[in-house]
């Protein structure tokens, strides 16, 4: 099959063999294209893979809640980890204040359960006649998640504990750049910056040896002065693309659609190879909390409505694109199939295990 | 509700976040951001004063009435303005936001009047209203004279935005707005807005930049937008006493919270009335006969009724007057329940 499932089945293509040369941050896909991750490990698998590299994501922020930066955090943090440098432009006074707040991947034993579940069988003896095939497709996931690793540096996408911040090692290397775009009047400086970086990658028809990041954060930001200067601030985001395109880096723009006017919105999204918008929850909601399974741990929701579709003319059809952001224990964060609640209320499923046979789906509800 | 408001305003920002924003903004279908400001105004001052808030100072910005008429109306409200020139301090960009006066006189053409250039303890003015930038300075410069530096804080209120944005572009204004947000030493901050004078996007980026956006609306939208219906002149002359209050608060965990009350309490007028209005079961007993209130009214009696808080009837004790009930059904279009009305044992 040409087109590939998110889905893991029996039957699904070994795309976790990574190339070793190419270090744990990136990943080979089909088509050609080469991944690293959004530091979300479940919008990874939703994306097929995570961000292919000489992409653009676009995220529309919700005004009335920051779930973007829960994003950015989680994007900046993996790119930290794995030593991809990174290029960080924000509207505030100073961008280097954020990266104070970038969380450090977790420890592996915190990890999520359903990791644990390979060795939990190792202890029962179950008499069920597709255990075989089942088994081939866990040493994979063995060796892609890393169980053995200790440091989680040899992880492609990293659990990330939004409760503990990054080491402050990996925030003191040369390849942390940081712009502020409040007081620019115009986008010249930051289309230099962003040229000059993307330039440290060119792309060839090499291996790819290294990739870079850019992160740029509420990007019509009302505070920032050229941000009535709509045609400039399109065409500042066509020539990122371009720029992107033609070096081995993924960029990321966040931008509240509320403040630009309706045609240039639908042009940026057009501009977008992923685009995602995020979306706050009205609190105390007794319908909301009716109607959706989980409602209380909910913090907003995840809307994918574009997916990255490079060198293939096959469009991705996802079968879902609405999930909600949950931050387990209040550290990880997740996104979560939404699930209509069920008479006796159980938890919904979250997107990583939907695939696997061993994982007892409770709900088995209607999916949106 | 606007005490939770008044309670987010009070307990101000905690350390590295932003200071917690209030965007007012009314139309002139629901007049009432003003009433609205004043109370909130009046509200965090006495906080500030009984050191019950966070924040050590006030410092408003009057853009669109003069510093002596906040200070009246703050010691019409009780607040003992003369010892508290200590903690509440105006900046007045009113009588002279562009310093026109100062340049007449300088040229000698104009005589300023004595009580204009009276200083006052408690203001200072400003003149340079198009320079966002320069204002801020000011505003911080007041505000730490009043608290001092180091880490306590002051509180902001800015009458008007609508004037700032006459003088000062979108960009200028909300890098004043957000600067001063950020600045370690605002507690609060808070800004009334009059959303028909602008463009949808202003009002846009201002509910962008705050951290709680109360709006008010009209109880009655006008079924068309003719003006000379006489059904649409009582609407306007209700909405116009009264309205909806709807509040959205942008919580800390990342949801939003929303609230809605009818009904403003507007006037002292009407404060009475309400104290005058006899509960449903309270008369009984009286030896009256006893008599159930059919809330069901339609529409078009409206402009027959007599205007909430109008009497006529008076009574022997001091205040006279009695409060009514006014009960309007949310649509003509529903039947009136034959068989159960839940009203029906309403008894007034």
């Amino acid at each position: 099959m040409a087109a590939a499932k998110t889905r893991a089945s029996s039957f699904s293509r070994n795309l976790s063999a990574a190339a070793p040369s190419q270090g744990p941050g990136l990943k080979c896909g089909p088509n050609g294209l080469v991944f690293l991750s959004s530091g979300i490990p479940d919008l990874d698998k939703i994306l097929g893979g995570g961000f292919p590299l000489g992409s653009l994501v676009m995220v529309m922020e919700d005004a009335e809640a920051p779930h973007h930066m829960l994003l950015l955090r989680n994007f900046m943090a993996q790119g930290l980890v794995h030593n991809q440098p990174l290029l960080y432009a924000s509207p505030a006074r100073d961008p280097r204040g954020f990266l104070g707040t970038l969380p450090s991947p977790a420890a592996s034993k915190d990890n999520k359960s359903y990791e644990t579940d390979p060795d939990q069988e190792k202890g029962l003896r179950i008499a069920w006649q597709y255990k075989k095939y089942f088994g081939e497709n866990q040493l994979n996931f063995d060796g892609q998640k890393g169980s053995l690793s200790l440091d989680g540096k040899h992880e492609y996408s990293n659990e990330f504990d939004l409760r503990k911040p990054l080491d402050r090692h990996f925030l003191n290397r040369q390849h942390v750049d940081c712009v502020s775009i409040q007081d620019s009047p115009d986008l010249s400086v930051l289309r230099d910056r962003c040229s000059t970086f993307s330039s440290q990658f060119p792309r060839n028809d090499g291996s790819v040896s290294c990739a870079g990041r850019i992160a740029i954060q509420s990007f019509c930001a009302p505070q920032c002065a050229y941000s009535n200067m709509e045609w400039d601030m399109l065409s500042f985001i066509r020539s990122l693309k371009s720029m992107v395109r033609s070096s081995n880096s993924v960029a990321i723009i966040t931008f509240p659609p509320s403040l630009l006017s309706p045609s240039f919105c639908k042009r940026w999204q057009h501009m977008a190879d992923t685009l995602l918008s995020v979306k706050a929850i009205p609190d105390e909601d007794k319908d909301l909390a009716q109607l959706l399974t989980g409602y209380q741990e909910m913090v907003g929701f995840l809307n994918v409505h574009k997916v990255a579709r490079i060198n293939t003319q096959v469009p991705v059809i996802l079968e879902a694109t609405t999930f909600s952001i949950k931050l387990q224990k209040r550290r990880y964060l997740v996104l979560e199939c939404l699930n209509q609640a069920p008479v006796d209320g159980s938890s919904g499923t979250s997107y990583g295990t939907s695939g696997s046979c061993s994982g007892s789906s409770k709900a088995g509800n209607l999916d949106f | 509700m606007a005490e939770s408001i008044c309670r987010l305003l009070r307990d101000g920002a905690l350390e590295g976040e932003h200071a917690p924003a209030l965007t007012i903004k009314d139309s002139i279908a629901s007049p009432f951001g003003f009433h609205v400001f004043a109370h909130v105004l009046s509200q965090l001052s006495s906080f500030i004063l009984a050191g019950k808030s966070q924040s050590r100072g006030l410092v408003v910005v009057c853009f669109s009435r003069s510093p002596s008429f906040y200070l009246e109306l703050l010691k019409n409200k009780g607040i003992d303005v003369v010892s508290s020139d200590k903690r509440i301090q105006t900046l007045d960009c009113y009588s002279d936001p562009l310093g026109w006066k100062s340049r007449l006189t300088e040229t000698g053409n104009f005589m300023a009047c004595s009580h204009e250039t009276s200083i006052s303890r408690t203001t200072n003015v400003f003149k340079d209203v198009k320079h966002m930038d320069k204002l801020y300075n000011s505003i911080v410069e007041l505000g730490k004279g009043l608290v001092g530096g180091g880490k306590i804080r002051f509180s902001v209120a800015i009458d008007s935005v609508d004037e700032m944005l006459r003088h000062a572009s979108m960009s200028s204004v909300s890098g004043l707005l957000s600067k001063l947000r950020s600045h370690d030493q605002v507690s609060s901050i808070f800004w009334l807005l009059h959303s028909d004078l602008h463009e949808a996007k202003v009002t846009a980026v201002l509910e962008y930049l705050s951290s709680m956006v109360a709006g008010l609306e009209p109880l009655h939208q006008p079924a068309n937008g003719q003006r000379g219906d006489m059904e649409n002149f009582s609407l306007i002359e209700h909405n116009l006493k009264k309205g909806k209050f709807h509040v959205r608060f942008k919580r800390r965990n990342g949801r939003v919270r929303v609230m809605v009350q009818f009904s403003l309490q507007l006037s002292e007028k009407e404060r009475i009335d309400k104290a005058n209005v006899v509960l449903p079961f309270e008369h009984q007993g009286n030896g009256k006969p006893i008599q159930i209130y059919d809330g069901r009214r339609s529409l078009a009696d409206s402009k027959h009724e007599r205007p909430v808080g109008a009497t006529e009837t008076v009574q022997t004790s001091e205040d006279s007057g009695r409060g009514e009930i006014i009960y309007y059904r949310d649509s003509d279009d529903e039947m009136p329940d034959s068989d159960e009305d839940p009203d029906d044992d309403l008894d007034i």
